[in-house]
């Protein structure tokens, strides 16, 4: 159209042609649209047409579910970092004296997953549960966000240059007292040396949240070494433990199972080997329940029994007296040990001087030091002592201290003179707290000068003498955090930070490395390449070898000092989980539903009490009490209330409940559980772990959501029978529903046998295996069994003679596979989501029972049930064997769930994950900022799932996959590289958590593959839960072996 | 008195019925005004309809969770009550399909209602089944359509996939039927009624006539649907059993359960339908048609049944025993002793002793009597499905893996809102069409009219039927 502001749209427009003109004044007129000749002649066929395309168009682009994708590109790459493809950094898990050599997974930037660092001589590639939740805790949403003063239980925001000044200022005058759990990093002991210069005022107090204290003392009294040995279970031939946890969280717990592992691997089975273990304890710990033998005291009998043994060992009486059962056990036990001098060990978890030198003196008369106790390995993870906690509080109460600083400790509640403490923290002027979370302590501070999480951090351990390893960061700070190590060299104005750098303490670590723990190294050619090495290795071991101790001749053995047993009629033990320890761990979700190997709780800490048989067809809870009913327990005139859980090995007499429960500040474990400390109580400034006089009274009430995994525990418990005058299977005798339902037993769950019979139970296995096929050759249906023949067919191998329950492998798997924690209301309606639990058998006496640990997963059945009942072939089998789950085809019926025989099979019952469409409907189990919340609903708190495997939306069924995102990525590199697939290509979670290596994965196609071999050595010990039902499971189990002295108790 | 015929043939109809009189009876319900009872009971049925729509709501808007099931027991409440509501279908199949066939008179009294019963029973049973899936929004999926997934298609080994097409036509066969049989009634309302009323019964009674072509073919096709439906009744329950009997779970794996179920289900929808018809007949003034002799003839049937099933109940305890399977004793241990040993104890003495009772003429002939067992044997029926279900889940292979189930206020809702929902569609079904087939009761009137074949009958027959 021609304007006359003289500009024109083309040639024709220019030159005014008559058509254009035309044409250019209907623009938009009908015409241009169709053939119609002007005239718009739209037939009701038409319009119909066009209104149908119209809505149909509409409705599609209304309806269809547009995803929101956020893909922020980088804008320079980062070299290592590649979509898709994980990272991973050696690293330590440190949490106070806790320790683990680590490799941190990291996707694209995100620290996702810890895996045993095999390279470490301190844990060999093991893990504990803790250390792989300890991933969890770094995306905690109430970790302290920023430095600050604390006002009414808030951090008020300041900046670090203002606390520095702040905080320096008031240090200058008076006295300064560092509070610490233990630590074992040189570097910051070299700090805190720094520190210390600095303020000649300042001296530093370390204990522990759960004490060694005594073992300590003992040790450094005796043989002048002040921490635990390395005690080699792997070479003992007989154990002995009086209540020592070694396997659980006592030491050095990942390499003494690691060790104690090798030891119970059945060797040839002509001529069958393996240790023999004794568990002197009164409630059942995770290490008694793995014993051959326990002989039940009282806790208050513990110096007692030690006496006892050491009476006759030495030949010397003296001592008090114990109860005649377990003293006729411990003269046994004592000829086992005698006969096994210098290849046998005797530990004590007592935290009582006297009776820990007993055992000192015991182990140098058996011959065992320097044979199976080696100072050389001394391990330092326990280094505090709580008695100079007591001392530190007379102190401020003398207003003696103006400056006290807390770094990882929380005295305002995991003290038994907690509130001794928070009494005396008021005359301190300046309080400041390193800690994380605003927990107990820090909520009584007046600075907190939050610290960061170990994955952000710099620094580095030595948990056993000579070993040390590193810790990197893995992802930068997530908040306006500093490393306490950072924080006292700036207050201590330190000369060798350069706090100007980008990142001070980690060039303090490296020049500490280079010039101090490397010097001398002869492993590399530089100092830069020791330092480069060693940080990509993650250790750097050294370990001295030359050590010689010697028992001090000075030392007196007085049988006198032990403990006195107590007359009262009730004793109560104390005592630390795998999972949630002295509570330090309770504000981490996966640890809390990590149900306790023994109790197989979750959520809270239960009094555990003894089951009574009435000798004829009943079973019931001590007091006639079930699980979850509460009971008024008062010990030395303290009271608390609690719900009791029935638990089998509780010695009558005896009730017990684990330390950790009950905290009150800082964490999602607030409210759940009871706490014990202030009822602990202490005996020459030692905390003891038991108590007597002790009154259990059934208040009437019930705890609504007593959260417990696994309500029936037995597999053939014996008992004598009054009808019968003789022990017969009390389980098959309270089949009713009376009590604690029994079960017939002979079931092909779980076979176990003592060494001396093996031979009799692999004759059983033989007949069982025939009688199996036999059965299962009757099917109608054709065989599969060629199906698998070529290629790979996945399979797993589980020894139940190493699995010592310890859950690591649980915590993995959750943490691998994103499994949702759904809390303790939604567990106590057994709506768990674990994909790998750990079942718990008792067979043996009903009294003092032994255990079986089953780790129980999907078994990946070749003749599936699951598969065969789906409606809409949702899970199916793959080429390779594994049975698979097509998350996006369930609709949830759950016939599978209930048609599964071994019911591994979990259903999302509500929105645990936030991955539904309706916010409204979140399952809220956690509170966040006063909000109740969904796991997983903050983005903070997604940032841990593992980009490779789908979170699941509620209403559909998940399960165990055996890591098939791992198996995709182990033949993906096979194929790349060119290559077969290998064992080390594919290990999956459990299998690389698992501390004493009691599961085996891989290529059962492949003879030469790890699992092969073993299932093969195994021979007819190997066994498939539930063999004769034809469902040809891929997983195989080794029966348990025990080597239990039958003659104990006879 | 002395007529031969008197001694095996039952008096049917009652009260010297005429044609016209049994038009008059079986239509009226129809044209009154809804009585104080029928308000009442709608306005009840209508309230526990609205609380399960509730409780689905609330369901599919929370998730299963919300129940009470658990990663051990996985089905509880949902399909116990869908293989009860099933179960009760059943009796209207029975009576319609296979007593057709067996030229039983006695059915044309209570057919209709009972088929009634039937289609909405089935309305009932299929809720569960859907309701009970983690993810309803993606039902679809059970359907064997093509499709771009794949195409994916439905797992045809799943007895859940047989379920749906046995459930499916099973519903359709029924509603045909029934509504077959309806249409000649609702012509007969139709060409009584007035305005409107008139209109929709015109449209519902497809242009029926009467004429003897129509009569012809719809004889026809009530054969031919009887046929069909006739393996239905034993089929869709044996199907159902299936979804028990084909798994590993011990309990569920046996093969008695097809007969077992079948049974079972004649049995519980006998009980339904002497429950409901003990009350229409009441209610709608129909004792003259469903007579004494109908509810003792069903009662004859509940009694066989019911010691059928009671056989069963032992035999399974026999084969646990028999079979020297751990698993199996055990779980049938369980049944018997274990944590549910009421609702074992309650099946049997509901299902298994209390029909013994009519072994007696007279209670057989007791309306009270027969009501009180109707419920009764009803609750039993419903306690079968539970044990079957729940008490063997609860206890399987794994003791690791035991657990216990308690219903939550949602499944309780969801159950007692099917039963509002069976009884707004009954009691509509009550005042829009004959509960009684009116020209079935007709066809058989001088052959069961207590005028024709009674004591006092008068041997000219038929001088007072009427024609209308």
């Amino acid at each position: 159209m021609h304007h006359d502001n003289g500009i024109w749209v083309g040639a024709e427009d220019l030159m005014r042609d008559e058509a254009f003109a035309q044409s250019s004044q209907s623009e938009f007129s009908v015409e241009n649209l169709d053939q119609t000749d002007g005239k718009w002649t739209a037939s009701r066929r038409d319009f119909l047409k066009l209104m149908g395309f119209g809505l149909g168009a509409a409705t599609i682009a209304a309806s269809c579910e547009i995803p929101v994708k956020k893909a922020i590109p980088y804008v320079t790459k980062p070299d290592e970092i590649v979509p898709g493809v994980a990272n991973y950094f050696a690293s330590s898990f440190v949490e106070g004296g806790d320790y683990c050599a680590v490799l941190v997974k990291t996707r694209e930037g995100r620290p996702i997953k810890i895996e045993g660092n095999t390279l470490s001589g301190v844990t060999n590639g093991g893990t504990s549960a803790r250390a792989q939740a300890s991933v969890l805790s770094l995306y905690d949403t109430r970790r302290i966000q920023n430095p600050g003063t604390v006002k009414d239980g808030q951090v008020e925001k300041q900046d670090w240059g203002v606390i520095d000044r702040e905080v320096k200022a008031k240090l200058a005058s008076g006295n300064i007292r560092i509070l610490t759990n233990t630590i074992i990093s040189p570097t910051a002991e070299k700090a805190l040396g720094e520190f210390l210069a600095k303020y000649p005022a300042a001296s530093v107090v370390s204990y522990d949240a759960v004490s060694a204290a005594a073992l300590l003392e003992a040790n450094q009294k005796c043989f002048g070494y002040r921490s635990f040995p390395h005690y080699k279970f792997d070479e003992a031939s007989v154990i002995c433990s009086f209540g020592a946890d070694f396997l659980g969280t006592w030491g050095n717990p990942v390499q003494q199972a690691h060790d104690y592992a090798k030891g119970r691997k059945v060797a040839g089975k002509k001529h069958a080997k393996m240790s023999r273990h004794y568990q002197v304890e009164g409630y059942m710990s995770l290490t008694g329940s793995n014993a051959d033998n326990r002989i039940q005291i009282r806790p208050s009998e513990m110096g007692a029994a030690i006496s006892a043994l050491y009476a006759e060992i030495s030949g010397n009486g003296g001592g008090p007296k114990l109860n005649d059962k377990a003293a006729g056990a411990i003269k046994k036990m004592a000829k086992d040990l005698q006969a096994a001098r210098g290849k046998s060990i005797v530990v004590s978890g007592s935290n009582n001087v006297a009776e820990q030198i007993i055992v000192n003196k015991i182990n140098e008369m058996l011959g065992n030091l320097n044979n199976t106790i080696d100072f050389n390995g001394a391990t330092f993870t326990r280094q505090g002592d709580e008695r100079n906690v007591a001392k530190l509080i007379e102190e401020m109460n003398g207003g003696q201290v103006s400056t006290l600083i807390v770094w990882g400790a929380n005295p305002a509640w995991e003290l038994p003179n907690a509130a001794a403490f928070v009494e005396a923290s008021k005359k301190v002027a300046t309080r400041i707290s390193f800690n994380t979370n605003l927990d107990e302590t820090t909520l009584l501070c007046t600075h907190a000068a939050p610290a960061h999480h170990y994955l952000e951090s710099w620094g580095d351990a030595q948990a056993k003498a000579g070993r040390y390893s590193l810790i990197q960061p893995t992802i930068a700070p997530l908040f306006a955090t500093r490393q306490a190590e950072h924080s006292l060299l700036v207050w201590a104005d330190s000369a060798n930070l350069n706090a100007n750098a980008e990142q001070p303490y980690y060039e303090y670590v490296k020049a500490n490395w280079q010039n101090s723990i490397g010097a001398g190294q002869s492993k590399y050619l530089t100092q830069d390449a020791f330092w480069e090495m060693s940080l990509h290795d993650g250790v750097y071991e050294n370990a001295p070898h030359d050590i010689t101790a010697v028992f001090d001749a000075a030392v007196s053995v007085d049988t006198n000092a032990v403990t006195k047993p107590a007359s009262s009629e009730l004793e109560i033990s104390f005592y630390e989980t795998v999972n949630i320890g002295g509570g330090q761990y309770a504000h981490n979700p996966w640890l809390q539903e990590m149900p306790d190997p023994v109790t197989r709780t979750v959520w809270g800490n239960y009094l555990s009490i003894p089951l009574e048989w009435d000798g004829v067809n009943n079973i019931d809870g001590w007091k006639g009490l079930v699980d979850g009913d509460e009971v008024e327990v008062e010990v030395n005139g303290q009271k608390f209330t609690c719900a009791v859980v029935r638990n089998f090995g509780q010695a009558a007499g005896t009730v017990a409940i684990a330390l950790g429960g009950g905290r009150t500040a800082g964490g999602c474990g607030v409210g759940y559980g009871i706490n014990v400390n202030p009822i602990l109580k202490q005996e020459n400034g030692l905390t003891q772990y038991f108590a007597a006089d002790v009154m259990v009274k059934p208040t009437g009430g019930k705890d609504k959501d007593f959260a417990c995994v696994q309500h029936h525990h037995t597999m053939g418990v014996k008992a004598m029978g009054k009808e019968e005058g003789k022990v017969i299977n009390a389980d098959e005798k309270t089949l009713g529903w009376k009590g604690f339902q029994g079960s017939l037993t002979d079931r092909s769950i779980i076979f176990q046998t003592n060494i001396k019979d093996l031979q009799q139970l692999e004759h059983k296995l033989e007949e069982f295996h025939h009688e199996a096929e036999h059965l299962n050759s009757q099917t109608l249906y054709p065989d599969n069994k060629d199906y698998f023949g070529t290629g790979m067919k996945w399979g797993m191998y589980v020894d139940l003679n190493s699995c010592i329950g310890c859950g690591a492998c649980q915590v993995a798997c959750v943490s691998e596979n994103n499994v949702p924690v759904v809390g303790k209301k939604e567990v106590a309606r057994h709506h768990e989501m674990t994909w790998l639990r750990i079942d718990r058998y008792f067979y043996g006496d009903f009294e003092n029972p032994k255990v079986v640990y089953q780790p129980m997963m999907c078994q990946h059945c070749d003749n599936a049930p699951c598969e065969n009942v789906c409606p809409v072939n949702a899970t199916n089998h793959s080429m390779e064997g594994l049975n698979q789950m097509a998350y996006n085809r369930c609709i949830g019926t759950r016939y599978c769930a209930n048609n599964c025989p071994y019911k591994v099979r979990r259903f999302n019952w509500l929105d645990y994950t936030t991955a539904d469409l309706w916010p409204s409907n979140e399952e809220r189990v956690f509170q966040v900022e006063g909000e109740n919340m969904p796991y997983y609903a903050d983005n903070l708190v997604r940032m841990v799932l593992n980009p490779d495997v789908t979170v699941r939306t509620r209403g559909v069924i998940e399960k165990c996959s055996f890591c098939v995102q791992r198996i995709q990525e182990g033949k993906l590199t096979a194929k790349r590289e060119g290559r077969a697939i290998m064992d080390n290509d594919v290990r999956t979670a459990c299998q690389t958590a698992c501390p004493t290596g009691a599961i085996i994965f891989g290529n059962l196609n492949n003879p030469d593959s790890e699992v092969s071999k073993a299932h093969k050595s195994a021979g007819a010990l190997s066994y498939q839960v539930l063999e004769e039902i034809n469902v040809r499971p891929g997983v195989q189990y080794t029966a348990k072996v025990h080597n239990a002295n039958e003659e104990l108790f006879s | 008195m002395s007529q031969p015929v008197a001694a095996v043939r039952h008096i049917l109809i009652e009260g010297n019925k005429s044609y016209h009189n049994i038009t008059e009876d079986l239509c009226s319900p129809t044209e009154k005004s809804p009585s104080r009872e029928w308000i009442i009971a709608f306005s009840l049925a209508t309230v526990f309809l609205g609380l399960y729509v509730f409780a689905i709501v609330w369901t599919v808007w929370k998730g299963i969770g919300e129940w009470g099931a658990n990663r051990s027991i996985n089905w509880a409440w949902d399909i116990t009550n869908f293989v009860w509501w099933i179960g009760i279908g059943h009796a209207g199949t029975l009576i319609s399909a296979i007593l057709l066939l067996f030229r039983q008179r006695w059915r044309t009294g209570v057919n209709r209602a009972a088929e009634a019963m039937t289609i909405f029973a089935v309305i009932c049973a299929g809720q569960f089944p859907i309701f009970h899936m983690g993810r309803v929004w993606l039902a679809f999926f059970i359907m064997p359509f093509p499709n771009t997934r794949g195409p994916l298609w439905t797992n045809f080994n799943s007895p859940l996939l047989w379920d749906v097409f046995a459930i499916s036509t099973y519903f359709s066969v029924s509603l045909l039927f029934w509504y077959t049989g309806l249409v000649p009634d609702l012509a007969t309302v139709r060409d009584r009624a007035k305005g409107f009323r008139k209109k929709m019964y015109e449209l519902f009674s497809f242009g029926w006539t009467g004429s003897a072509k129509h009569w012809q073919r719809w004889e026809a096709l009530s054969l031919v649907l009887a046929g069909i439906s006739t393996p239905l009744v034993l089929s869709v329950h044996t199907i159902v059993s299936f979804d028990f009997a084909t798994s590993v779970v011990p309990g569920w794996h046996t093969t008695i359960f097809p007969p077992y179920f079948v049974a079972g289900a004649v049995f519980s929808g006998f009980a339904m339908v002497q429950t409901l018809m003990i009350i229409t007949r009441k209610v709608l003034n129909l004792q003259q048609y469903i007579t004494i002799n109908h509810i003792e003839s069903m009662n004859k049937v509940i009694v066989l049944t019911g010691t059928i099933v009671g056989v069963a109940y032992l035999t399974e305890l026999f084969i646990a025993w028999y079979s020297g399977y751990i698993y199996e004793q055990f779980a049938f241990y369980n049944r018997v002793f274990g944590i549910y040993w009421w609702s074992y104890f309650g099946m049997m003495f509901c299902n298994v002793l209390a029909p013994q009772v009519f072994w007696s003429r007279k209670l057989r002939r007791n309306i009270w009597w027969t009501f009180f067992l109707s419920i009764i044997i009803n609750i039993g029926m419903w306690f079968e499905r539970f044990v079957i279900i729940a008490t063997t889940l609860a206890r399987d292979f794994l003791p690791s893996s035991w657990s216990y189930y308690r219903p939550t206020w949602v499944e309780i809702s969801i159950f007692t809102g099917t039963l509002g929902l069976f009884f707004f569609c009954y009691l509509i079904f009550c005042r829009v069409a004959p509960v009684v087939a009116i020209a079935e009761v007709k066809s058989i009137l001088k052959m069961a009219g207590d005028q024709y074949i009674g004591p006092d009958a008068k041997h000219g027959h038929g001088e007072k039927a009427h024609h209308h």
